[in-house]
């Protein structure tokens, strides 16, 4: 094949495979975006390994031998109610149902998306219209035939207003803003989101084509973001209530859920059209809160994997015979931000004063152990594709003397609020940040409180430390937390040069070209000093050496289908 | 009646006895290793900028075993360092401030508060004991820790509200005790020489009755005092504590706990610490006691 | 006798109340913050409005609390926000798991600490009796969760004799059941020893015994027979009472083991803000304490013939 006939796929193919041959871009790279605009995976490793010569094809299992059908994997992780994934807040939920129901595409380990409940898709060059193909003989396991109209239906849920999904957000390009006709108290009038007329449309029974107001490159990926799981077109009429009435796509059937103790799946008899499954049950048991405890389960073998590993019991688990911690990078991170609107930070020098104080690198060693990568207080990572790298930061305790003295506040106190909301590391950062800033005089009160506590402030504390969760697209945390006016503004940051380039760096395809926009993005942001944004976390798990098959996912994402557990 | 033969004991005098039965207190072995104990932490407290050798909040060299050498200065850590390179004896001295002032601090405003309501409902008696007692009763229904999270978890942690909720828990209990005191003790020959010279009755309740009810007092406020450090280390572990990073004993425990397995030092300390200082406490409440009912 | 049973009930029946308005009071008076912690840190200000309204959290706060407290005395307890589910499912087999190990805590607890106590205090002021009680001290002052991480790095880690965790996850486990009790147990094994060694060395002091001594009777005898009977009325109350400390303990020990029990849920309501799951726990404890409480002054009054002729 040449690199013409790609072209079929999406016109930027050939571009991109110009960029990776000149060495532009990176394998990496090149899987991701290829991938996402349609090729398949399979085909768009092959052309990555022609290109550079390498091996490509993800060794994962290679070397844990032939797999092996049977057996039960014990999770240590928390059980939630899964009434209605379209409303689901906490990805935990989704991977006891990821086993159940199934999204339309997957992304990896290797952060690369790949067709799933979608055979492949195909955008259009402006990126506003997507079409999706729909895998055949793919059956509900009420027998139903799996077609458009489940997809059709999932999505005009996700985007109605009374559902209250998360989606809504995710797909904000298939909804318009409409006059209600009433209005509030203040006399204002009450807008409501809707879904744009022909915003999807049912091509057959096995295509469906998402019609979108402004261009989107990460339709793909969106549709693996936790909320998107694929229920059946009777959902609702059904009862509307996953954990009463599972019926899914999945190899998988729910046989006991119980919040707050455990869920137990058992493997499907009738067979799986996405082929061979080995583990006979998957049971996902609640050990609380205290991340000790799950270190003692998986220590006398209660459990076989740990779902998450926390730092602090990084050490006790290394010291277990036979356990295996595995670590993926992501681009979750502890945004230690400022509110722009709020005294003393409404003034631009204060806030420059304190990013001059903080040393990144000494944050993420001492806080999290050196386990991620360095922040450069512009929340995009060195694993976003369109990431682009700044001058580095240099710590300057003289000049936020200057800048505090100038401002009138030599003696500068500060409280920050902290949740511990995602763990210890929070509270440790804001501890190591303390001492930086004591360096230029600032005092800094810490005020811990209850995550739930932190949670009813977060937007509105005047200084606080949020997680935000790994997002594939450095563009996608970046126009949800710093756009002017958006819902999840938590620094009240309003800038509209920054808002232009940021519109203009979401529309460029051109890997090249989106990544010099993204710099003056970067920039912009930096030199605004909203944030201390010392590191991006690589998260751990752990599991016990007979499970094979196993892989960190960056959101902590299960999907056991290829898991299997040696004798 | 000669109003000046029975007035109450000279004040004096009760220092004098007061003394006394500190020195008495060496009849009891077991009273004066809690004494020992105690003085130990209360002067590691008061000595604590002098004796420890490094800054409890500076971050200096993570997982230092104890005995390890802290490269930059040549000191060493004696105990070793927590997670974030803290020394931990020094956060250990330091810590003990922090426990002996909340907690003493605590016993005695709900001293303060209880001795009041029991002084009022033992002398007053009538419908103010009615009241308080029934109040009382309902507060000491419920389970302590209970109550503690409940409180701190709604209004959040910090130094006052701990004093606060422990007051608020403990006062009926001292109350209880005063109340029983009082009216045993309003109907001494002295009282009632007091009421005739026509005193007020708080000055009745105050330097009559008060000073005559402490040796019961004073053992329970030992005890007390014991329990309170308990539960300040409890709300610290369950990470209700005092903010960080100022040392902290239960939060100490807190923090480090999950590596105890790999690093027990970090964990060990500040649990011998704390129970140390706890049965000092205890055994200084047993001492006493023992020698109260020998007297 | 029945007037004072009559008056018991009735005092529980106004501490019950009180503790429901104080709750309440201190959980819901701000329906701002109650809505927040219901829709979550991300609801808009209007999805907040609109909620208070369909729940009537507009109406005055007196109208509130009743009809509250009417759903309540129904055994509706709302919703769990966290769990989304009703509260009641999730609490009544939690009570049961930690009725399961409070009853392993007392089954040793109960005949060790009288035991204890009885030697101790049978000859006041012998070795034993000092040993004993030098021992019940150090017991008392070692608090639950520090116990709990020595005795898990132990018997779990090191020797790795006993499972880590007791989630009872593969159903009823008598070894998962043993680590928490021990912790349970040790605290408060010296308090009630203390308490009947008190008893016991009361009761040896008194005429009756000196006589029965005196008389040249067989000291096993005596002390089976006459002094055991009397002491062990004031243990009874204390261990009754012990149920309200327990209460507490089971807090930390729960956490700590992830035992699926009444604590653990509290603690994890509490630290998560699941407001209409605080109040449920935090009213059946009360409950648990006041009518433990109840029957121990009730009981009390049966084993001591000379409170009954009041």
């Amino acid at each position: 094949m040449t690199t013409k006939d790609y072209r079929h796929v999406h016109s930027a193919i050939p571009g991109l495979i110009g960029d990776l041959e000149k060495g532009k871009i990176s394998r990496r790279e090149f899987l991701r975006t290829v991938t996402l605009l349609g090729l398949s995976a399979g085909a768009a490793y092959g052309l990555a390994g022609r290109i550079t010569g390498e091996a490509l094809l993800p060794a994962a299992h290679a070397a844990e031998g032939a797999p092996k059908k049977g057996g039960v994997l014990r999770v240590a992780m928390p059980v939630q109610e899964i009434t209605d994934p379209a409303i689901f807040d906490w990805p935990e939920k989704s991977n006891i149902t990821r086993h159940l129901v199934e999204y339309l595409t997957i992304t990896g380990p290797d952060n690369i998306t790949r067709p799933y409940l979608a055979e492949k898709w195909q955008a259009s060059d402006d990126l506003k219209t997507w079409t999706f193909y729909l895998r055949k003989g793919v059956k509900w396991s009420n027998g139903d035939e799996f077609n458009a109209d489940d997809v059709v239906f999932n999505f005009k849920r996700w985007l109605d207003p009374k559902t209250g999904s998360s989606n809504q957000g995710l797909f904000s390009a298939m909804l318009e803003e409409i006059d209600t006709g009433r209005k509030d108290k203040d006399g204002k009038a009450v807008l409501e989101k809707r879904m744009i007329a022909n915003a999807i449309e049912k091509v057959d029974d096995h295509t469906v084509r998402l019609n979108l107001r402004t261009p989107v490159l990460s339709i793909p990926e969106n549709l693996y973001n936790y909320p998107c799981a694929i229920v059946h077109r009777d959902f609702e009429t059904m009862g509307a209530n996953l954990a009463k009435n599972p019926i899914g796509t999945g190899p998988y059937a729910l046989v006991e859920h119980k919040v707050g103790e455990r869920a137990v799946l058992r493997r499907r008899k009738d067979p799986y059209w996405g082929g061979e499954v080995y583990l006979d049950e998957i049971h996902y048991l609640d050990l609380g809160q205290d991340s000790m405890a799950a270190i003692a389960a998986l220590a006398s073998g209660q459990v076989d994997v740990l779902h998450r590993l926390e730092l602090e019991t990084l050490d006790a688990a290394q010291a277990i015979p036979d356990v295996v911690v595995s670590k993926a990078d992501t681009a979750l991170t502890g945004v230690i931000r400022m509110k722009v609107t709020e005294k003393p930070f409404d003034d631009i020098r204060v806030r420059k004063a304190v990013v001059l104080c903080a040393d990144n690198a000494e944050i993420l060693q001492k806080a999290y152990r050196g386990m991620g990568t360095v922040g450069e207080n512009h929340h995009v990572a060195p694993i976003h594709p369109e990431y682009a790298k700044l001058p580095p930061l240099k710590r300057n305790i003289e000049e936020a003397k200057r800048l505090l003295q100038e401002a009138g506040k030599e003696k500068l106190k500060l409280e920050i609020a902290v949740g511990n909301a995602y763990g210890r590391w929070e509270q440790d950062s804001v501890v190591v940040l303390k001492e930086q800033l004591a360096a230029a005089g600032i005092e800094l009160k810490l005020n811990v409180m209850p995550a739930a506590q932190y949670w009813e402030i977060w937007n509105k504390v005047p200084f606080g430390i949020t997680v935000w969760v790994h997002r594939p697209l450095g563009v996608m945390a970046l126009a949800l937390g710093y756009k002017s006016g958006v819902p999840w503004n938590e620094t009240g940051y309003s800038n509209p040069q920054f808002d232009q380039a940021l519109a203009k760096a979401e529309s460029i395809l051109d890997v090249e070209e989106r990544r010099k926009q993204m710099a003056v993005v970067e920039k912009i942001l930096q030199d605004d000093a909203v944030m201390v944004q010392p590191f991006f976390q690589s998260v751990l798990s752990a599991h016990t050496a007979k499970v094979k098959g196993y892989q960190t996912h960056p959101t902590l994402y299960h999907q056991f289908n290829q898991v299997w557990i040696s004798a | 009646m000669n109003t000046v033969a029975v007035s109450a004991p000279p004040r004096a005098a009760g220092l004098w006895r007061a003394l006394r039965s500190l020195t008495l207190l060496r009849e009891s072995g077991v009273g004066m290793v809690g004494a020992a104990l105690v003085l130990f932490w209360v002067l590691l407290a008061l000595t604590a900028p002098w004796l420890a050798p490094f800054d409890p909040i500076a971050t200096l060299q993570p997982f230092a075993k104890p005995g390890a050498v802290h490269a930059a200065s040549g000191s060493t850590f004696w105990l070793g360092t927590d997670h974030l390179g803290r020394d931990i004896l020094s956060r250990i001295i330091w810590g003990s401030r922090t426990v002996l002032f909340y907690a003493p601090l605590a016993t005695l405003v709900a001293y303060l508060v209880g001795i009041l309501m029991g002084l009022l409902a033992g002398y007053q008696r009538g419908w103010v004991d009615d009241v308080l007692s029934r109040v009382a009763d309902i507060i000491l229904s419920f389970p302590v820790l209970v109550l503690y999270i409940i409180i701190i978890a709604t209004v959040g942690a910090s130094g006052l509200n701990i004093v606060v909720a422990i007051t608020f828990a403990s006062a009926p209990g001292i109350m209880r005790i005063v109340r029983s005191l009082a009216l045993d003790l309003r109907n001494r020959d002295y009282v009632a020489a007091a009421q005739t010279r026509g005193e007020s009755a708080w000055w009745i309740m105050l330097v009559e009755i008060l000073p005559n009810a402490r040796g019961p007092l004073i053992v329970d406020a030992c005890l007390r005092l014991g329990y309170v450090i308990i539960t300040i280390g409890v709300l610290g572990f369950l990470g209700l504590g005092l903010p960080p990073p100022d040392p902290d004993w239960g939060s100490m425990i807190n923090e480090t706990r999950a590596m105890a397995m790999a690093f027990p030092h970090m964990t060990l300390f500040p649990c011998i610490a704390l129970s140390s200082l706890v049965l000092g406490f205890n055994l200084l409440a047993d001492g006493l006691r023992e020698i109260s009912l020998r007297d | 006798m029945l007037s004072f049973i009559l008056k018991r009930l009735g005092f529980m029946a106004v501490t019950m109340l009180a503790v429901s308005l104080l709750l309440f009071l201190l959980l819901e008076i701000n329906v701002e913050s109650v809505a927040t912690k219901v829709l979550g840190p991300y609801s808009s200000e209007e999805q907040r409005t609109l909620w208070l309204e369909q729940h009537g959290y507009f109406q005055p706060l007196y109208v509130r609390y009743f009809s509250w407290l009417g759903h309540f005395l129904s055994g509706d307890f709302g919703d769990s926000v966290r769990f989304k589910v009703p509260v009641a499912e999730m609490l009544w087999p939690r009570l049961a798991n930690t009725a399961i190990l409070a009853a392993a805590v007392f089954a040793v607890l109960i005949p060790l600490s009288l035991a204890l106590g009885v030697l101790a205090g049978m000859r006041e002021g012998s070795k034993l009796d000092r040993s004993i009680s030098v021992f019940s001290i150090v017991t008392t002052s070692i608090p639950e969760f520090a116990s709990a991480v020595f005795l898990s790095a132990v018997f779990v880690f090191w020797l790795a004799w006993l499972p880590g965790t007791s989630g009872m996850t593969a159903g009823f486990s008598f070894k998962e059941l043993i680590l928490p009790a021990l912790v349970l147990i040790l605290y408060d094994l010296g308090y009630v020893a203390r308490m009947t060694r008190a008893s016991m060395a009361e009761v040896m002091q008194t005429h009756y015994i000196r006589t029965a001594i005196l008389k040249g009777l067989p000291y096993r005898q005596v002390i089976l027979r006459h002094a055991l009977r009397n002491a062990l009325i004031a243990p009874f109350t204390v261990i009754m009472l012990q149920i309200n400390w327990l209460l507490s303990g089971v807090i930390v020990v729960e956490f700590f083991f992830a035992y699926k029990g009444f604590g653990a849920l509290l603690l994890e309501a509490s630290l998560n803000q699941d407001i209409y799951l605080i109040e449920a726990c935090a009213m059946v404890a009360v409950f648990v304490a006041v009518a433990t409480q109840t029957l121990a002054d009730i009981g009390y009054m049966f084993l001591n013939p000379r409170i009954r002729f009041h």
